[in-house]
């Protein structure tokens, strides 16, 4: 991974502004970022509340130089598919719709919304920036909270208790086109699979890793090594998934022990050892199920 | 986008809200209390270098493909690379932030690579002559060759005095073919004379051309003549035969093409580079050697390399052991050594060896060679030195001095890098002194700002302002380890040098690497401290915060929307960002 192919394969494209509300360090914003540069200027963002309903701005300021529809929580697919469809009844095919939502707006309260359009096959590309809490309310756990984290609502007495939901494989059971886990620590991986669902039609879905300093508690700059730990660690594999059942890993780096990654936040805090390892099991498990899956891919073809 | 009132809202308000500006307008760099500036730092290996060459800057020229701008960027400041590519004992390399990764760069495989190179090469343009002043430098060593290098690429007349026949002083004397081959010092002595140095061999300073003669016909005077003289063995019994010899004396004869014959077995007394460079000699003589040391191996202060290659060889070690009688008839030679163990540390903190007790150690040999030192032995100059040394402890500048020393005369570390280092930094010396005879004021701030890394080595490029890398920071700031981000740099061996097979001949026992494993090895250099464009912290700035200005090539930050969060400082694989506290937050 020579960095000069780093640079030469992110493109120039400067959508986001400055002075948004995002705190120092957020991985949702950076996200925003990246995404918009692959996508370019012909995209409307359809916006359920979430942490970036502040980080673009308040009224009447945009933070993103293309438009942003705010809506309620539940809709971000419903939006999306309107939008789309008063796009293509212009004859505007090729103006890019996306969804940007939280994991709670994806994971929990905008999930019907979501299988629906799926089912559809809605044409457009839904944005799932997960950074595994209710951020923008105060970090209240949601489903995509990781068993054993703390949050306001699952405090260190009674941490998370139940497993992040698999919603890659839920949205792969709907067999949609595309769907792929993406970080913000991997800015070439995220790139390239953005550009791989821009050249597909139908609905096609990212589940995007957000590093939060404040909601898991770590030292802003470390924001990146972060969500590449969740990467190194294997809590959170990049792969790729076509029509429900072709699997594959989009990247392989060099592995580190999940106690690396649990132990530099501050949510892992009160976890013992022995949980650490039985999370570190679970990880190993998935990450073998997750194997099966692309080699059996891979014998396929 | 235009910055609206609530109030001035125009009459057709669209039937939802509309953004109407930008968040550009909010200073969200008003958050932070501490921010990122690109700090150009020292990386470990220049700051370790004795000779002062800037490796980084060259490195990522040959990463870069620039070839002939790395090598001359490495001329600027070493006069020999093909020569300390060989024989160097680099401490470049301990000092190197990957060692403690996948292994240092191989700094002097690349340089003998690029020393090579330049041999090759057609001598730049760079010998114009400026000045009036004539120079006198007195010894060819590594010392008083870079001088005369350096001052000459600064324009002035320089004639070095050699007392030998031939040129190099211990490139020649001392050091063995088999590790520095002849034609590869000739042609670098060649090209000196095509600089335009003039040389007079077979003129020994203070007898064959006079001391007065000296400070009245030359501007300033050099003096870098070395340590030749053996240290004598104190052996009680009759020290007088024939086969027992002096290190230096031996290692003349046969880099001067002697072959004695020193029959089956010889011991070699010493751990220093004299000591193993008798040792695998008499080893290509045909004789079976052991090497006899008062302390361990850990005490040796022999090259590290060295004592490998000759173990490899097949050298034996005899280690505290400390001889003290010698005895015998006919050929045969016997030695009997005192059993030592290690004491209290000395000044220099290596431990002392002290009698162990118990029975002798009896070795026998028909050759016995010496190897535990040389001194200086400049009796019939001992006053000029003492003025000498005067002048250069304020910088050789103070008093209007006109003689300087160094290299192993004036005490220097014994080795090749830093008599070039010393060469050097006494050209800068005499080139400041006779330009402020003219009337140019060169204050002593000026020396300080070239000093690389807070170390004795000053740079030449700095000095002649055509450094190639703008440092913000030049003097003292050394890239620590941590401050690698090794995310960005994949496991990668490094290209180790190659040895020829066990042949124990004369020929070059290391054949170095190949150019296309020097160009990968040169990738593998992190190029601490210096950013290379690499474009890192703009890609991850989540405030969009950092572009790149056209006009002066290099990265600007937004601050008034930079958080402050760090990241791109984290980021940075090479630690060329740093977080500074605001001012007004102390
Ligand atoms: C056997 C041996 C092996 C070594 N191996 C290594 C190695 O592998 N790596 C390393 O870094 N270092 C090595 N060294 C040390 C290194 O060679 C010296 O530190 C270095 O050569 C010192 O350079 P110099 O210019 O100060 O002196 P020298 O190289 O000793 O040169 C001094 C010159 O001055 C001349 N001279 C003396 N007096 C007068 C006079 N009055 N008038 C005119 N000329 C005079 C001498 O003839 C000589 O040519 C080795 C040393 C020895 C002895
Ligand atoms: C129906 C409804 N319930 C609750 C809210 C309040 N609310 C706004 S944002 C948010 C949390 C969003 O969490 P997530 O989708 O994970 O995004 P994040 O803020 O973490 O980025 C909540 C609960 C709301 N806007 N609408
Ligand atoms: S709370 Fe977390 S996700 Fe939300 S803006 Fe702050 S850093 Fe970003
Ligand atoms: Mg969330």
């Amino acid at each position: 991974m020579s960095q000069t192919i780093i640079k030469d394969r992110i493109p120039e494209n400067e959508l986001l502004m400055g002075g948004h509300l995002a705190c120092p360090g957020c991985g949702g914003a950076l996200a925003m970022r990246l995404v918009l540069k692959e996508l370019g200027p012909k995209t409307i963002v359809v916006l359920p509340a979430c942490c970036w309903s502040i980080i673009a701005g308040p009224y009447p300021q945009s933070s993103l130089k293309v438009p942003l529809y705010h809506t309620a929580f539940e809709t971000g697919a419903a939006v999306a598919s309107g939008i789309r469809a008063a796009l293509d009844i212009q004859g505007q095919h090729d103006t890019n719709v996306i969804v940007w939502a939280g994991d709670g707006g994806t994971f929990d309260i905008g999930l019907q919304a979501l299988s629906g359009a799926a089912e559809r096959n809605e044409d457009f590309i839904y944005c799932c920036y997960d950074n595994e809490a209710y951020m923008n309310t105060g970090i209240q756990r949601s489903s995509a909270t990781p068993w054993g984290a703390w949050t306001t609502t699952t405090p260190s007495k009674h941490p998370q208790a139940t497993d992040k939901k698999d919603i890659l494989a839920i949205m792969a059971a709907h067999r949609i086109p595309y769907a792929a886990t993406a970080s913000v620590s991997y800015p070439v991986d995220l790139v390239d699979k953005v550009k791989k669902a821009m050249s597909i039609r139908g609905t096609r879905f990212l589940h995007i890793l957000a590093p939060c300093p404040p909601g898991w508690k770590f030292e802003d700059e470390r924001a990146i090594d972060m969500g590449r730990m969740a990467v190194q660690s294997r809590v959170f594999p990049l792969v790729e998934v076509e029509h429900g059942t072709d699997w594959r890993f989009t990247m392989d780096p060099e592995h580190v022990p999940v106690q690396d990654y649990i132990r530099a936040q501050g949510r892992f805090r009160h976890l013992t050892d022995e949980q650490i390892g039985h999370i570190s099991d679970a990880v190993d498990y998935r990450y073998e199920h997750l194997r099966d899956l692309a080699e059996r891919s891979q014998a396929k073809v | 986008m235009s910055e609206q009132n609530f109030n001035t809202v125009p009459l057709h308000t669209p039937p939802l809200s509309v953004s109407s500006s930008s968040t550009e307008q909010n200073i969200t760099g008003s958050w932070k209390y501490i921010q990122p500036a690109y700090h150009d730092r020292v990386a470990p290996c220049i700051a370790g270098c004795p000779t002062g060459v800037d490796i980084e800057g060259y490195m990522s020229l040959l990463r870069d493909g620039e070839l002939s701008a790395a090598m001359e960027l490495l001329q600027c400041e070493n006069p020999m690379p093909a020569i300390t590519g060989r024989v160097c004992n680099h401490p470049c390399e301990s000092r190197c932030n990957r060692a403690n990764y996948d292994g240092a760069v191989a700094i002097h495989a690349v340089e003998r690579v690029l020393g090579d190179m330049i041999l090759e090469e057609p001598l730049p343009h760079w010998t114009m002559r400026k000045h009036d002043e004539r120079i006198a430098v007195i010894g060819s060593g590594p010392a008083g060759l870079a001088c005369a290098y350096h001052l000459t690429r600064l324009g002035y007349n320089v004639e070095v005095f050699e007392k030998e026949e031939e040129l190099g002083g211990m490139l020649r004397l001392g050091i063995p073919g088999y590790r520095l081959p002849r034609e590869v010092l000739d042609s670098q002595i060649a090209r000196y004379k095509a600089m335009g140095i003039i040389f007079h061999t077979g003129m020994r300073a203070g007898t064959d051309i006079g001391w007065p003669r000296l400070t009245t016909e030359f501007s300033a005077v050099f003096i870098a003549s070395g340590a030749h003289v053996s240290r004598l063995l104190d052996l009680e019994g009759d020290c007088s035969r024939q086969s027992l010899r002096s290190g230096l004396d031996f290692l003349r004869e046969v880099n001067a093409g002697g072959r004695p014959d020193i029959g089956k077995h010889a011991l070699v007394i010493g751990g220093g580079n004299t000591a193993m460079d008798c040792a695998r000699t008499a080893l290509r003589l045909g004789a079976e050697v052991t090497v006899v040391y008062r302390r361990t191996r850990a005490e040796m202060p022999a090259i590290d390399e060295e004592i490998e290659d000759a173990a490899r060889e097949g050298v034996k070690f005899e280690f505290l052991a400390s001889p003290e009688k010698l005895s015998g008839t006919g050929g045969r030679l016997q030695l009997a050594c005192t059993r030592m163990e290690l004491g209290e540390p000395d000044a220099q903190g290596r431990r002392r060896p002290v009698p162990a007790g118990g029975e002798p150690l009896l070795l026998e040999a028909d050759t016995i060679i010496s190897a535990i030192g040389e001194d200086t032995g400049l009796h019939d100059l001992q006053a000029e030195l003492a003025d000498a040394k005067l002048a250069m402890n304020t910088w050789g500048c103070e008093k209007l001095a006109r003689v300087f020393l160094g290299g192993d005369v004036a005490g220097d570390e014994r080795t090749v890098a830093s008599a070039l280092g010393a060469g050097k930094r006494c050209a800068i010396y005499i080139d400041r002194q006779l330009r402020q005879q003219h009337g140019e004021d060169i204050p002593e701030e000026r020396l300080e700002a070239i000093r690389i890394g807070g170390s004795e080595s000053l740079s030449m490029a700095r000095w002649t302002n055509s450094d190639p890398i703008m440092r913000v920071s030049p003097q003292n700031d050394v890239v620590q380890p941590a401050d690698i981000n090794t995310a960005y740099f994949p496991r990668e061996p490094r290209h180790n040098d190659r040895h020829a097979a066990l042949l124990k001949s004369f020929e070059e026992s290391n054949t170095g690497i190949t150019t296309r494993d020097a160009l990968a090895e040169a990738a593998r250099c992190y190029e601490c401290g210096v950013c290379n464009e690499c474009e890192l912290c703009r890609i991850y700035c989540g405030e969009a915060a950092i572009q790149l200005d056209p006009g002066s090539g290099r990265f600007v930050i937004d601050l008034d929307h930079c958080k402050g969060c760090g990241v791109c400082t984290a980021e940075c694989p090479r630690g060329a960002l740093v977080m500074e506290r605001l001012a007004n937050m102390d």
